[in-house]
């Protein structure tokens, strides 16, 4: 079924995106296009419900609203990892400000002993 | 050599190496084991990492140049802090890492840079499977093991203690480390690091003295999985 190599494709990239994503204009490029097209199929959804069992029957999938669900999950992994991925970068800034923060304290402290002695 | 002479060389050698120890919440141990390096080492630099009691103040009684850290962001990240400090000092010629809990030794740690520098060897890392003297029980030892298996194949240095606080750094070896890893996985990134930097390297049989202080610190069998996460996950 065609809706099975997508499904396991689309998950197979949420894992190489935990593992691999970059901070690149690319990436943050692709997932604004991949957000345009969500709204934009959702909107369609909305205006045309009787398309989306249309379109999932295509795919081998039952329908429409497995269709919904099953692009839901994927979209809901796919947020979980970028999050994820965010807070991990967050932290790593976090770290180097407060070690600039440190590092400055220590070479000041560094300078009034030295000056004292 | 005469013995005078060795007695001086061995002098300088602590006069120019750093002891880096990073600090969370020790004040029931730090004293002593501050005191114990200061007695032998010329300088001796701890992290506080954001400690909510007052190990600072206690490791600054003892001797040390305390840095502190405005929060609490981890043991690795803490090495770091210590290992960009050092690196500005003129004349430093080697960093030492010691845990604050009082497991290591530092007659193990003079005879390690001794070690290190009598044979020119950039790294030296403590290994406690080398001899008998330590006596970890069953699950440490798994736990250990298991880590030592990862480090091998993840790094392809083939250490046989990888999670071991107490190691000699070179000024030349220390370029090659950048701590990314702010919590327990440093100890596997370091080994990494200097695993891709080529250097030569060399474990030393060291003590590890289980205090049931340092047992209740100690690492659990699931933090190797969280190892192995964080270093496939970054």
């Amino acid at each position: 079924m065609i809706s099975q190599w997508i499904l396991a494709l689309a998950l197979v990239l949420v894992g190489l995106y935990l593992l691999k994503a970059r901070r690149s204009a690319s990436q943050q490029a692709i997932r604004r296009l991949f957000i345009i097209v969500a709204l934009a199929a959702g909107f369609f959804a909305v205006l045309f419900p009787n398309y989306t069992t249309i379109v999932a029957s295509y795919l081998g999938i039952g329908r429409g609203a497995d269709l919904l669900l099953y692009a839901f999950v994927v979209f809901a992994l796919f947020y979980v990892v970028h999050q994820y991925r965010r807070q991990l970068w967050q932290e790593k800034v976090t770290t180097d400000l407060a070690r600039a923060l440190t590092l400055a304290q220590a070479e000041l402290d560094d300078l009034k002993r030295s000056r004292r002695s | 050599m005469p013995k005078s002479a060795a007695t001086a060389r061995s002098r300088s050698l602590e006069q120019d190496a750093w002891v880096v120890v990073p600090i969370f919440n020790e004040a029931e141990v730090i004293g002593p084991v501050i005191a114990d390096l200061t007695k032998h080492f010329a300088h001796v630099v701890c992290i506080d990492d954001g400690s909510s009691d007052n190990s600072a103040e206690l490791a600054r009684q003892a001797g040390a140049r305390v840095l502190q850290h405005p929060l609490n962001l981890g043991q690795g990240a803490a090495l770091q802090t210590g290992f960009d400090y050092v690196s500005r000092q003129p004349g430093a010629t080697h960093v030492i890492t010691f845990d604050a809990d009082g497991q290591h030794l530092v007659s193990d740690a003079l005879e390690m840079l001794e070690l290190a520098t009598r044979k020119r060897i950039s790294v030296v890392f403590g290994s406690r499977f080398l001899d008998k003297r330590t006596k970890p029980g069953l699950k440490k030892r798994i736990v250990l093991k298991l880590a030592v298996l990862f480090t091998r194949v993840f790094t392809g240095l083939r250490l046989t203690d990888a999670h071991n606080g107490l190691r000699v750094l070179s000024m030349e070896a220390l370029g090659f480390v950048r701590l990314e890893q702010n919590g327990m996985s440093h100890a596997t990134e370091i080994v990494h690091q200097i695993a891709k930097s080529r250097l030569s390297w060399r474990e030393y049989p060291v003590e590890v003295l289980y205090t049931e202080y340092s047992k209740r610190k100690g690492q659990s069998l699931w933090n190797s999985v969280n190892i192995l996460i964080d270093l496939l996950v970054r």
